[in-house]
């Protein structure tokens, strides 16, 4: 080691290097009237709706307060009815979805199981098709009498019946498991990455065999995971709004949020918010329940990060386990889209694959006939993507405020921004119908209040993959920063921003795809100068339009599949399949 | 020149006192290290000079001017100090040339010059041949030193360290660990230097700040703290130690088997009840009295004993006497367990604590 | 207080005026739009630049096709379309006004009990197009006072598909519907979504009772939501019979599709669907125009060629009979208002959506 000629003595270095003037005064921290506008923001679009959701419950028309709209939102047993059928059907869809992903998920992260990479594009893809668009798929797969796969089963055996009804119970399950269990997927596979091979490996050293291992080692290890899968899933289910419309009314089945829209379309907001605040209740002590069972210490899998993961090699099973994750994705993926491309393309669906049933005009009337399709469709992108960037903006905000300690009560925002979450679409429409259709601001029918509530919707999202991108940043990047003489916003700009840029591209994509499919919120706020694409999907099903949807459903489908294939290409390919 | 000086600085948070009624002058050119364990207040300190934490109490000055008081705090960026992080923060998205012009760009030196001064400063820390290199292309040691060339490069008038080791290997903390000195020999920046590490204060610090529980006990020269420790905590955190209680007579001191005259002893508080700290590295085994030259004999036996390589660690007792003296001894000086022997102990180094 | 009759041509204007069905034959007919009439509210309309149209009179191309031809006769004038069933679209109007942001110009529902309670509550714009006075006699004046005009009928009969219904087994009365033998077979659509059904419901409730409906349940019929509904299932051969629109079905049967219509003995329903201006409409000269529209000849031309009913006698349907020659059973708007709320609950009850 040799001295330089940086010198021996500080001030004799080659260069002076002049000190930051010294500033005897403290100068305001402008950055923090920022924050605290965002904070007002925040009470705007989460406070506000969620507040007159409580008060249209609880008001009477002179302004009093009543009690009374509770009683009435629960004085009949077919209202009791479509809540506790709504249970069922929400523990239905759990387990279903249990069954399909836990399995899949083990396969895909623990064994050497045949096209993993295929399965996991497949659970993928069953998310991204909007569930009411699986939800016609499977109505043509498995009407009762008309399905394809009861004519099948009729021409095999002979049966005057088929032996598949999409009418029912079973059928709004299967539809919304094969949607949504993709998210215990995600979490399982997660917590699966976690368990190191030594974990097992103790396990077989005392004498453990592979299945006792598994059930005895793995299986608790990812426990958390899968009901913390389970809860989400539970929760998704009961606040899908398009799959009961289409499915629950034929299935003579009512759930809340078909009683919800019944109410709502008698104009009653207030029985409509007085039924579904109980609903809000639910949702939160579960949530709260979820987090609860994740924070108990020695619960959780811990060291196992690091340590060395083997594939389990399965042998001939491995075919096996493939066959299951093929039978999966095609019920959850192929055959749906199957045959919505048959209908789009046909004269009429009902008559098969036949050449004389091939016709483009459906295409053709969607695509230059129809007045709304094609502008649905820009306000569709345009909503979603103005809602995406709001809603990352807001988030990241909060997400710095909250994780760098910048104002009391950090944590408040950070509930708010959270809290979206426990809320189902519905019922946040309602709110913000509520709150913001009336004037002054009289936002009924405009492109803001679907905006804005778009962005409500997904601020949750937007905020857990801001607190992650975040949280990969070590506090001490910024403050490196600061003490070399770097402000905040230097700090943010050249340090945090260029190394969130990736994780920032990847959620917004992440709230633009659900945003651009977003349906619950959308149909009760939508006037004719808003209408998005899903609305209008709707409006065909409610007219048996297949065909026609068809079409419409294949362009949301196209665009979604664009989008995410471009985070693929800048993100890498299993963003959308990490846990946020 | 700068002269930092913490003036009865104070943080709570909560109920809880991280940092209590600290006073501490840094004088210009010094090195000092925060010392102490996890919790004590150390990194809290270094923190409310880097003014990323503001204080409750106290003020922080430099050259008289107040850079942090409960009133309010000149912001990190305001402050012309440079910081080492524990994880380094050496930023990823910046090449190492990158990371280490980021502070002369925002001094606004111009970019030839500032070329010149990168290239002299990774010399210093002999990274020059990797400035181009992205951070997680390098060893944990190579980010330290990107880490430290910069903060240099700024000519900062105070520069922090916050456990910059401690993510090192043993080796490589030994080596950075005089590489530091060397720089601060060559740069005598003022330099502030938090670890829980005795031997890293020891080797790098002009003087040493040990702090419990928020307070420091005391500040002075490595060799001063470990020879003349003043409190219980001090004598027992740096080194080891064996304490001893004993009661003041008139004329002597009486331990627990035995007693010395109080005459021998350099200076003694004057309390009836009194506690010594007394090294074992101070005491010698002896087979017989009669090899002991000017120190006091004290018969006894060794109850047990450790061989760690580099020294015996024996444990003694006096004849009539429940005291244990821990006593270091070089492994040539073999004592059977059981065996009789001679204690040297030189009063001197019986050190009162309070 | 319904009528159900036999009527000849010649009888279906007088007929009407003698019955209570609230429908007034007028005094004297009255001219159609002038040349100059129409000049003047066309120039008019261009102020106003768009018409918003909120329609559950027509399906979806249908509804297009109406505001293609009328953007082709009125360049400048631009009609914004929006399709949705009657009760979505009085439930958006309804919000609409509450939030004091009133979108929907002209409203156009199956449900004539909708235009009745706007109407009630003060709620619409009288306007009495001129082109109302070529119209049908008997659905002229639905409303009195001038608020809501009849500008499309509909006639819901059974509809069956022919490929699997033996011509023996096709249904002559509406009680046909109920036989244990259509277990699992029939289709239908739900009132609380769609005003033909709802009218249907009210008709089958009057002539039968509710035990009607019990009947209905015990043969499992599907519940769709509009009344197209009963057609998908229909077409798809999910159903066999159903109680559907006729000119949806007859379109269906054109294109050389297993469908086919059966007119019941015991009376085809007949829904007038009123069209109205809503108070405080943002365009209100291009709403008048719309109406004109609507009322004149030309969109009776545009039902007819896409198989739907005339309310020009003029203009005959493409396929099936003219209303003067069937039996028909209008509703009486003001009772059918009343009854409405209480069927619609009775329907959840019984089938439990």
């Amino acid at each position: 080691m040799t001295d330089t000629t940086i010198g021996q003595d500080r001030g004799q270095a080659s260069i002076q290097v002049p000190r930051p003037a010294a500033e005897q005064s403290r100068t305001f921290d402008w950055t923090l009237l920022v924050w605290l506008l965002f904070a007002a923001i925040l009470v705007l679009i989460v406070v506000n709706p969620i507040l007159r959701l409580v008060w249209e419950s609880v008001a009477t028309e002179d302004g009093g307060l009543t009690l009374d709209n509770y009683v009435k939102a629960y004085s009949r047993t077919r209202y009791w009815q479509a809540l506790i059928n709504t249970v069922v059907m929400g523990l239905g869809t759990a387990a279903l979805a249990a069954v399909l992903a836990v399995p899949l998920a083990w396969a895909c992260v623990r064994t050497d199981m045949p096209g993993r990479g295929f399965v996991r594009l497949s659970v993928l893809a069953a998310f991204i098709i909007p569930p009411y668009l699986s939800a016609v798929g499977w109505v043509l797969l498995a009407g009762p009498n008309s399905g394809w796969l009861n004519k099948v089963w009729m021409a095999l055996t002979g049966a005057p019946h088929g032996i598949f009804n999409i009418y029912s119970l079973a059928g709004l399950i299967t539809i919304m498991g094969l949607h949504l269990f993709f998210f215990i997927f995600v979490f399982t596979s997660s917590a699966l990455e976690l368990v190191s091979s030594e974990m097992e490996d103790a396990a077989n050293v005392l004498g453990a065999g592979p299945v006792k291992t598994a059930f005895k080692i793995t299986l608790p290890l990812i426990t958390p995971a899968i009901i913390g899968g389970l809860i989400i899933i539970f929760l998704q289910s009961i606040a899908l709004f398009g799959v009961p419309a289409i499915i629950a009314i034929p299935a003579r089945y009512p759930v809340v949020t078909t009683q919800l829209t019944e109410f709502f379309s008698n104009n009653r907001v207030d029985l409509a918010a007085a039924y579904a605040l109980p609903l809000l209740l639910i949702t939160m002590s579960l949530l709260g329940l979820q987090r609860w069972m994740l924070a108990r210490k020695g619960f959780t899998v811990v060291g196992g990060k690091g340590g060395e993961r083997r594939l389990v090699k399965l042998g001939a099973w491995r075919w096996v386990m493939f066959g299951y994750a093929l039978l999966v994705s095609v019920l959850a993926v192929f055959m749906p889209l199957t045959v919505l491309i048959q209908a789009a393309f046909s004269k009429a669906w009902g008559r098969g694959f036949a050449f004389d049933n091939l016709t483009l005009s459906h295409v053709n009337f969607i695509l230059f006939e129809h007045q709304g399709a094609v502008p649905a469709l820009v306000r569709s992108i345009l909503y979603a993507g103005t809602a995406a960037f709001a809603a990352l903006a807001l988030a990241l905000v909060i997400a710095y405020i909250v994780k760098r300690n910048l104002l009391k009560g950090g944590q408040v925002l950070a509930f708010l921004c959270m809290a979206p979450f426990v809320i189902p679409g519905i019922i946040l429409a309602i709110g913000f119908y509520a709150a913001y259709a009336p004037p002054p601001l009289a936002l009924a029918g405009t492109a803001l209040i679907i905006i804005v509530a778009f962005t409500t919707r997904l601020l949750p999202i937007a905020y857990q993959n801001s607190v992650a991108g975040l949280s990969s940043i070590h506090v001490e990047m910024e403050e490196a920063v600061r003490i070399l003489g770097g402000g905040r916003w230097l700090a943010v700009r050249r340090v945090v921003a260029p190394l969130l840029k990736r994780s920032l591209v990847g959620a917004w994509i992440l709230i633009f795809v659900p945003a651009c499919q977003e349906l619950s919120t959308a149909i009760f706020l939508s006037g004719p100068k808003n209408r998005v694409l899903s609305v209008l999907i709707f409006d065909f099903s409610e007219e048996g339009k297949f065909e026609q949807l068809a079409v419409l459903g294949g362009l949301l489908l196209i665009i979604t599949v664009i989008i995410v294939a471009i985070g693929f290409r800048i993100v890498g390919r299993d963003f959308m399949l990490r846990r946020q | 020149m700068p002269v930092l000086q913490l003036k009865a600085l104070t943080r709570t948070f909560g109920a809880f006192k991280a940092v209590d009624n600290v006073d501490l002058l840094i004088r210009d050119g010094e090195f000092v290290s925060l010392l102490g364990p996890s919790g004590c207040g150390k990194t809290t300190t270094l923190r409310m000079i880097a003014g990323f934490t503001d204080p409750t109490a106290g003020s922080i000055e430099v050259d008289g001017r107040v850079l942090s008081s409960a009133s309010g705090s000149l912001p990190p960026e305001k402050r012309g100090m440079s910081m080492i992080f524990q994880s380094y923060a050496i930023w990823p998205n910046m090449t190492v040339g990158q990371n280490v012009g980021f502070g002369l760009e925002i001094r606004k030196i111009p970019a030839d010059q500032a070329k010149k001064r990168i290239a002299e400063v990774l010399d210093v820390v002999q990274m020059g041949h990797l400035a181009d290199r992205y951070p997680a292309e390098l060893s944990g040691g190579q980010q330290q030193r990107v880490a430290l060339a910069r903060a240099i490069v700024v000519n900062p008038a105070v520069l922090l360290l916050d456990e910059p080791l401690s993510n090192l290997d043993a080796n490589l903390r030994e080596e950075m660990r005089s590489e530091i000195r060397r720089l601060h020999e060559a740069l005598k920046i003022t330099t502030v230097y938090v670890t829980h590490d005795q031997a890293e204060a020891m080797a790098t610090s002009d003087r040493i700040a040990v702090m419990n529980k928020g307070r420091i006990e005391q500040v002075d020269a490595p060799y001063i703290v470990y020879s003349r420790p003043k409190t219980r905590f001090v004598a027992g955190f740096i080194g080891r130690t064996n304490f001893i209680t004993a009661k003041r007579e008139a004329g002597a001191v009486r331990f627990d088997g035995f007693a010395i005259p109080a005459d021998r002893f350099s200076d003694l508080p004057g309390i009836a009840d009194l506690t010594f700290s007394l090294r074992p590295q101070s005491l010698k085994l002896e087979r017989t009295a009669a090899t002991i030259n000017g120190r006091l004999p004290i018969a006894g036996q060794v109850t047990k004993r450790v061989f760690l390589g580099e020294h015996w660690d024996y444990t003694f007792q006096p004849v009539n006497s429940g005291l244990h003296l821990k006593v270091a001894a070089a492994p040539s000086d073999v004592f059977e367990v059981g065996s009789s022997a001679v204690l040297a102990l030189d009063p001197a180094l019986l050190v009162a604590i309070e | 207080m319904k009528f159900t009759r036999k009527i000849t041509r010649r009888q279906f204007g007088l007929g009407a005026a003698a019955t209570s069905a609230g429908i007034v034959l007028p005094s004297a007919a009255r001219a159609d739009l002038s040349a100059d009439a129409e000049k003047a509210l066309y120039e008019a309309a261009k102020a106003d630049s768009e018409v918003t149209w909120y329609d559950a009179h027509h399906h979806v191309e249908l509804a297009e096709l109406y505001g293609k031809a009328f953007n082709t006769k009125y360049p400048g004038v631009k009609v914004n379309v929006v399709r949705t069933t009657a009760n979505i679209a009085y439930q958006r109007v309804a919000q609409e006004i509450k939030a004091g942001s009133l979108q929907c110009d002209v409203l156009s529902s199956t449900d004539i009990s909708h235009s009745m309670d706007l109407k009630t509550k003060g709620l619409l714009e009288k306007f009495t197009p001129a082109n109302a006075a070529t119209v049908i006699p008997a659905l002229q004046n639905a409303d009195p006072d001038g608020f809501f005009h009849v500008t499309s009928t509909g006639t819901i009969a059974v509809t069956y598909n022919s490929g699997k219904v033996k011509p023996v087994d096709v249904p002559k009365k509406w009680t046909d519907l109920v036989d244990p033998k259509w277990k699992d077979q029939v289709s239908v659509g739900h009132p609380g979504f769609s005003g033909y059904v709802s009218i249907w419901v009210y008709e089958m409730d009057r002539l039968y009772g509710w035990q009607y409906f019990e009947k209905l349940k015990a043969n499992n019929p599907q519940i769709g939501r509009s009344i197209q509904d009963t057609l998908t299932m229909l077409r798809s051969g999910e159903r066999m019979v159903a109680a559907g629109s006729t000119s949806t079905a007859f379109e269906s049967k054109v294109k050389g599709e297993p469908i086919d219509v059966a007119y019941q003995e015991d009376g085809t329903i007949v829904v007038v669907a009123p069209s109205c201006i809503l108070k405080g409409a943002k365009k209100p000269n291009a709403a008048k125009l719309f109406m004109e529209f609507m009322s004149s000849p030309a969109a009776s031309q545009i039902a007819v060629d896409a198989f739907g009913e005339s309310i020009h006698a003029a203009i005959k349907p493409k396929a099936g009979l003219p209303l003067d020659q069937l039996k028909t059973i209008i509703a009486k708007p003001p009772l059918l208002l009343k009854a409405q709320p209480e069927l619609k609950e009775k329907w959840r009850e019984t089938f439990g959506v």
